[in-house]
This record gives C-alpha cells, sequence and structure tokens, in this order.
C-alpha cells in the first residue's frame, strides 16, 4: 500500500509528547531528515523533532515559510483544525481530555446517564429477542 | 488474656503518617492492655500519690550543699495550635470517607470541632452515616459544594460525641446459655436521634435527586483509575 | 524564543595590548566565539590571541565582551562551518554543512556530530571560521536534498510513544506495531 501522509509544507500535524499534547501544527519548512519548521497562528515558529509530531490526513496550501498573515488566512478558508476535531480521531482526544478534567461528581453523572443508555438499549434489544423467538 | 501470651513483646504502633497511628484508640487501649490494669484496679487506674514536700526550715543555712544537681524540668512553651483545616474543604463540602465503617460514602461537611475533628452528616436517610466526627486525613475533598445555609449546629460539641459510660453487665452462667437472639437492642438516645433529624431535615430540602443519589453511592476506584491523576 | 537550550553560545569579545609609550594606541581585536559563558569566552578570546598575535592577557585588555543572538531564528538557513581539531594522531582541518534556524544551532550539531563520529571532545576543536552559505553554494548532498520547496517524503517506522515521560515503562507487553501508512 502506498503512504498517504506525507512531510509536505503546509501538511497539518499534531503534537503527542509532553505539554503540548494535542496540538495541532503545520509543517511550514523541513530542516532536515528529523526535524520540521512547525507553525501555528498563535505561536512564533519554531523547529520540532519528528519524533514528537503525528501526521494527519489535512494538508494546506501555503509557500515555504509563510508568512502568519497568509497561514492564518489559508487555516481560515480550509477550515482543517475545526475538520480535524470533528473527525474521529479529534472526537477520540477530546474525549480523553474531558475524562481527565472530570470531577467526581461529572464521574458520577456520566455513570448514570451510562446505566440509563444501557438499560433502554437491553430492553429494546430483549424485545426483538422474545419478538424473533 | 493466657499467661503464656503475656510475655509476649507488645507489638509496636504502626504509623499511617506522621503523627497518625494506624490503630485508633480503642484498639492502641485493647493492644496496650491498659485495660487489665484496670480491673486489677477495681476500675480505675492506679494513681501514685505525690510525696508531701518535706517542710523548709526557716533560719539555718544547710550545711553542705546539695551533692547532686537537681534537675528543673524544662519549661513547656509549647501551645497546641488549632488543627489547619486544608483549603479545600469548606463548609458545605462533600468529602469521601476513607477509613472506618464508611469507608468509600460521600458525606457532607459540616464545619470543623474545636478538637480540630471535622463534623460530618451523611445526611442519615441518604446514605446510612450520621453526624459524625472524622480526622481530615482520613479524608478526600471533592469539589462539589452543598448548600447548608440554615443547617445549625451550634449545639453539637465534642461532648455530644462521647459515648456515655456504660455498667458492663456480668454473663452469668444462665445469661450464656441464652439465645444470644434474646439479646437486648441498644436503643440510641431521643436526643440524639432529634439532633440528627434537626440536621438532616434542612440539609435534604436543600439536597437535589441528583446530588442526592450521588451522595448515596460509594466511591470505588476501578481498574485503570489512576487516583493520583484522577480530578475530585 | 527558539534560542535558548544550547550548551555553547556565541560571543564577541573585543580586546587589545595594553597603551604603551611606543603605541599609545594598540590594533584592537575582535573575536567571534563559542563557549558555555563570557568568563570562559574571554578566556578563550587570549587562548587565540596569543596564538596569532603579540598579545596576552597579562599585557592586554579586554574592552568588552557580548552575546551574540541569531536575527532571524525562525527561518532555516544552511551554515557551513570550517573547523580545526586535535585527534590521537594530529591536527586536522575540515569542512561541514548543517541545516538549523540558529548558528549556535549549527555549532551545537557540529559538536555532537564531532563527538560520534569522531571521539572529539569539545576542548579539542577550534572553529575557524562559519557562513551563511546560499542553497547553491552548498557542497553536501546530504544538505542539498532539502532545497526542494515541493519536498515531499513519508515518514516510515513510526512507533506509538508515551506521551510523556511519566507513562514511560521500560518493559513493554507486546511488540511495537510500526505499519508503515
Amino acid at each position: 500500500m502506498p503512504f498517504s501522509r506525507y512531510v509536505e509544507i503546509g501538511r497539518v500535524a499534531l503534537i503527542n509528547y509532553g505539554e503540548e499534547y494535542g496540538k495541532l501544527v503545520v509543517i511550514s519548512d523541513v530542516v532536515d531528515q528529523n526535524r520540521a519548521l512547525v507553525d501555528r497562528p498563535d505561536e512564533v515558529r519554531r523547529i520540532i523533532n519528528f519524533k514528537r509530531l503525528v501526521l494527519t490526513d489535512f494538508k494546506i496550501d501555503i509557500p515555504r515559510l509563510a508568512k502568519k498573515k497568509v497561514l492564518s488566512a489559508a487555516l481560515e478558508e480550509s477550515e482543517v483544525f475545526s475538520k480535524f476535531e470533528n473527525s474521529t480521531w479529534g472526537k477520540k482526544l477530546a474525549k480523553r481530555a474531558l475524562k481527565t478534567t472530570q470531577t467526581d461528581f461529572e464521574r458520577y453523572q456520566a455513570a448514570v446517564a451510562r446505566k440509563k443508555t444501557s438499560a433502554a438499549v437491553k430492553k429494546v434489544f430483549n424485545k426483538l429477542k422474545s419478538a424473533s423467538e | 488474656m493466657a499467661p503464656a501470651k503475656k510475655k509476649e513483646p507488645r507489638a509496636p504502633a504502626k504509623e499511617l503518617g506522621p503523627g497518625i497511628s494506624a490503630q485508633g484508640r480503642s484498639k492502641t487501649y485493647k493492644r496496650r492492655g491498659l485495660w487489665a490494669i484496670k480491673k486489677k484496679n477495681g476500675g480505675k487506674f492506679p494513681v501514685h500519690e505525690k510525696q508531701a514536700k518535706p517542710a523548709e526550715t526557716e533560719g539555718k543555712a544547710p550545711r553542705f550543699y546539695p551533692a547532686d544537681d537537681v534537675k528543673t524540668p524544662l519549661k513547656r512553651r509549647h501551645v497546641q495550635k488549632p488543627t489547619k483545616l486544608r483549603s479545600s474543604i469548606t463548609p458545605g463540602t462533600v468529602l469521601i470517607l476513607l477509613a472506618g465503617r464508611f469507608k468509600g460514602k460521600r458525606v457532607v461537611f459540616l464545619g470543623q470541632l474545636p478538637s480540630g475533628l471535622l463534623l460530618v452528616t451523611g445526611p442519615f436517610r441518604v446514605n446510612g452515616v450520621p453526624l459524625k466526627r472524622v480526622n481530615q486525613v482520613y479524608v478526600i475533598a471533592t469539589s462539589t459544594k452543598v448548600d447548608i445555609k440554615g443547617v445549625d449546629i451550634s449545639k453539637i460539641d465534642d461532648a455530644y460525641f462521647k459515648a456515655a459510660e456504660e455498667p458492663k453487665k456480668k454473663k452469668g452462667e444462665d445469661e450464656f446459655f441464652k439465645a444470644d437472639a434474646e439479646e437486648e437492642k441498644k436503643e440510641l438516645s431521643k436526643e440524639y436521634i432529634a439532633r440528627q433529624k434537626e440536621v438532616d431535615s434542612v440539609l435534604l430540602k436543600a439536597l437535589k435527586p441528583e446530588l442526592k443519589g450521588y451522595l448515596g453511592s460509594r466511591f470505588t476506584l476501578k481498574a485503570h483509575d489512576r487516583p493520583h491523576l484522577l480530578k475530585f | 524564543m527558539v534560542q535558548g537550550g544550547y550548551k555553547y553560545h556565541q560571543y564577541q569579545v573585543v580586546g587589545r595590548h595594553l597603551p604603551t609609550e611606543k603605541e599609545p594606541e594598540p590594533t584592537i581585536y575582535r573575536m567571534k566565539l563559542w563557549a558555555t559563558d563570557p568568563v570562559r569566552a574571554k578566556s578563550k578570546f587570549w587562548y587565540f590571541l596569543r596564538k596569532l598575535r603579540k598579545v596576552k592577557k597579562a599585557n592586554g585588555q579586554i574592552l568588552a565582551a557580548n552575546e551574540i543572538f541569531e536575527k532571524k531564528p525562525t527561518t532555516v538557513k544552511n551554515f557551513g562551518v570550517w573547523v580545526r581539531y586535535q585527534s590521537r594522531t594530529g591536527y586536522h582541518n575540515m569542512y561541514k554543512e548543517y541545516r538549523d534556524t540558529t548558528l549556535n544551532g549549527a555549532v551545537e550539531q557540529l559538536y555532537q556530530e564531532m563527538a560520534s563520529r569522531h571521539r572529539v571532545r569539545a576542548p579539542c576543536m577550534q572553529i575557524i571560521k562559519t557562513a551563511t552559505v546560499p542553497a547553491a553554494m552548498t557542497k553536501r548532498v546530504n544538505i542539498k536534498q532539502f532545497h526542494d520547496s515541493k519536498i515531499k517524503f513519508p515518514l516510515t517506522r513510526r512507533m506509538a510513544r508515551p506521551s510523556s515521560r511519566t507513562f514511560k515503562t521500560t518493559f513493554k507487553a507486546v511488540r511495537p506495531n510500526v505499519a508503515m501508512h
């Protein structure tokens, strides 16, 4: 199978290590085989190692070392950040992040909701089961 | 206790943390065997009477200096400070009890008593935890707060929780062979029940049904739960 | 800023011979060099100067010592470094190229590479000259391959790694999946 995600200028990548875990960046230039120059509208462009990046399916059309204005415009137009957040991957990350910030009471509420849905599902399931027999 | 057992050295008091012994007051009492001493002395601890000081003779100075140094006790200027409450615990905070019969229960914090212990209540109707005192180290403070406006705890002090001394009934032969079921049930004092109801009635009104369910459930750790990373 | 985090920093040290009756206005020398702190930079300045000119610390003075910062730490440049180093057999000269955003970063790479490839420690190395080399004038193939505005390559052998050091484990229950996609 050929590759589907490449390191290229404009590729949207996810930081997968440390404090900034889950942050989206755009590859602005390639430094060498190990590192890339990444950018974000709200940050200063900086170098990051590929070991700390995961490439996403998204790519925006920007020139090499694009200015902040160009970058922001391209991001806004393509809406890749919000597209990622609405993807399965993004939703999974958001869910995981939510779980770590839940308080004890919220965990209880979630458990109650879970029980309620599974009970409802079970009820319908049993009904269908007995009907088919 | 059998005499052979008596010779065994006492197990040392274990400490859970600085100043917190693993065994409570009653366990320590048992372990130290104080009850035996008390029993031997007819229900009282032996008290050594203070030796009366010989009356000082006036006038003539003593002919010799005392050969030994007289030890004067050190002055103790230490004043016990009131226990500092954890900042996360404020009146109305829901706490998770960590030890004892009610471990895992979520309770409502009402106030701190002069002894430094926390006054909590279930409320009793919701989860069976009565008005009770706990040390704050045996408690996890959650971020959930309950409105406890109107709850009057001014009448409750540490003395309220002191168990009334009850004369022990000797078990005669007849009683021994009687079935255990016939043992009379301890009755709670009317005042105790009334006090509980008085506190809880105000609190129950303020509790939403969802909070009632929350307080009624027990806290447990499940697989893959990392308590140090959990937010409460 | 990206400028921090390097062990060696670039300093500019300015010094001269003490003025004498014969020479009331001695020549001023300026040197750019890499050191861990300004004190070491000044020491290195005297080391080089006494080899090059008839001035030493005992009869000289330092006029200024300041750190030099990268002007544009957000663009990638090609840096050429000329270096002289002492190996176990003798002295060698070398020219190396690096891609980085700062010169300090390139020098850091140089020290790392010299240590790994030639087992040369930092004190045995003398940086003769550095330059920002335009893309057309670079010599090394490894540098040239990145001179492509439509550069495109996949990342291979991707391994799931823990999200922080706290979650690192010494022993793994399962072999890593390095499937390429």
